[in-house]
């Protein structure tokens, strides 16, 4: 990326410029999540926020068919080749991962492995995380698993636990007219000490009712890019 | 007369020829050595990037300079060349006049169509299925929902949410 006032190029992965007048300075990351669009509204709705959707762009979606390119956008990246290859940690180039930074430790989650056993639970650098599929079968979120000093660990409600997996595929589906929390209005994920917790990661009934989990960023990428940029990086494997 | 028009050059002429062909490869360089390097797909070390990077900086100025020794060289030589001869004059000033337009250009950001006047409109009034995945960014009281249909095609667009300039980048 380039800035139009120095002319600075900044590394779009790290935020990082890297060369120009502003090289070596960071942008702060922000905290952001990438949902579906039904889930995405529905906690806007709950949440009473001010909430604005991106428009299509108009004049470049007529030209040339580009409305397909918009979609095919995935497939068609998949066609190119990649400019590095680590075959070495049982992954391929283009398997999507879910990387976490966490005190100097960089770690890597295959996406396929977290939609299958949501929510994941494992320790970076010693701090307790979880992985969270949400009631949609596809958005994800990460927490710190600890409320009130100490490690919590978060399950599946069992009686929840086949609509949730039925919630893959209506994902898959999709156009249905109904956001996700109609579709699967009792989604929440227990612990240990009677709390229920919501996928924006605060407690709805319990002790600790009414409190969120931290958030923990995250970045979705190719398997090659984030090895690339964290060449130490771990692969959960459990 | 014939004696000089002919293709048989003196000793000076030569070194003329040989100065047009390193200004020229000169010329060409500076766009193709950054412009290689940096192309899309592969990967960037360190050090090639520093050199394209350094390349890039020196060459709006040298390409310039190159440009003009070479016109002054072709000038030289064009009354004694034939008409082949000519003919490659004419090649490399167009070459090295061409690439000394390149390195002026950020031709690397016309493959990307910036978003330049984004619009908003409520989540009623959205028409994305609710399938589709967003970017979703939470600051004060505000939030924005960038498809990913939208931001995989124009990869940058800046915004201002709350009143924090933010850059949203896929």
């Amino acid at each position: 990326m380039r800035d139009r006032e120095t002319g600075s190029w900044w590394q779009q992965v790290t935020g990082r410029a890297i060369s120009g007048e502003l090289a070596g300075s960071t942008l702060e990351l922000m905290p952001n999540d990438e949902l579906t669009f039904a889930l995405w509204r529905s906690e806007v709705q709950q949440a009473h926020e001010k909430g604005l959707v991106l428009a299509p762009v108009a004049g470049h979606s007529e030209k040339d068919g580009k409305k397909d390119y918009d979609k095919k956008w995935e497939e068609e990246t998949a066609k190119y080749p990649v400019p590095l290859t680590f075959p070495k940690q049982g992954l391929k180039d283009r398997d999507v991962v879910l990387g976490i930074h966490l005190g100097g430790q960089a770690r890597a989650f295959p996406l396929d492995k977290v939609r299958a056993a949501s929510p994941i639970q494992d320790k970076i650098a010693g701090v307790p995380v979880v992985l969270v599929t949400g009631p949609d079968g596809d958005s994800v979120r990460v927490f710190r698993s600890q409320w009130n000093g100490s490690d919590i660990e978060l399950y599946q409600d069992t009686q929840k636990a086949a609509s949730a997996s039925d919630g893959k595929d209506t994902a898959e589906k999709g156009t249905d007219g109904k956001g996700a929390d109609e579709k699967n209005p009792e989604w929440h994920l227990l612990d240990a000490q009677g709390n229920t917790w919501n996928f924006a990661g605060c407690a709805t009934s319990g002790p600790a009712a009414g409190q969120c989990l931290e958030k923990i960023n995250f970045l979705k990428d190719y398997w090659f890019d984030w090895k690339n940029y964290n060449p130490q990086t771990t692969v959960y494997s459990r | 007369m014939s004696e000089v028009t002919s293709e048989t050059k003196t000793p000076a002429d030569r070194g003329l020829w040989l100065l047009l062909a390193l200004l020229l490869a000169l010329c060409l360089s500076l766009f193709v050595i950054p412009a290689y390097i940096i192309r899309p797909f592969t990967h960037q070390s360190e050090r090639g990037l520093s050199l394209a990077i350094a390349v890039k900086k020196i060459a709006p100025a040298l390409s310039l300079a190159s440009l003009a020794a070479l016109l002054a060289t072709a000038w030289v030589l064009w009354r004694r060349s034939s008409k082949w001869l000519r003919g490659a004059l004419v090649t490399a000033v167009l070459l090295s006049g061409a690439s000394a337009l390149m390195v002026r250009q950020n031709y690397f950001e016309w493959m990307f169509n910036p978003i330049k006047s984004a619009g908003f409109v409520s989540p009623a009034d959205a028409q994305l299925a609710d399938k589709e995945m967003v970017m979703a960014v939470t600051i004060g009281p505000e939030t924005r929902a960038y498809p990913i249909v939208q931001m995989a095609y124009h990869h940058i667009l800046n915004d201002t949410v709350s009143g924090v300039p933010i850059v949203v980048t896929y």
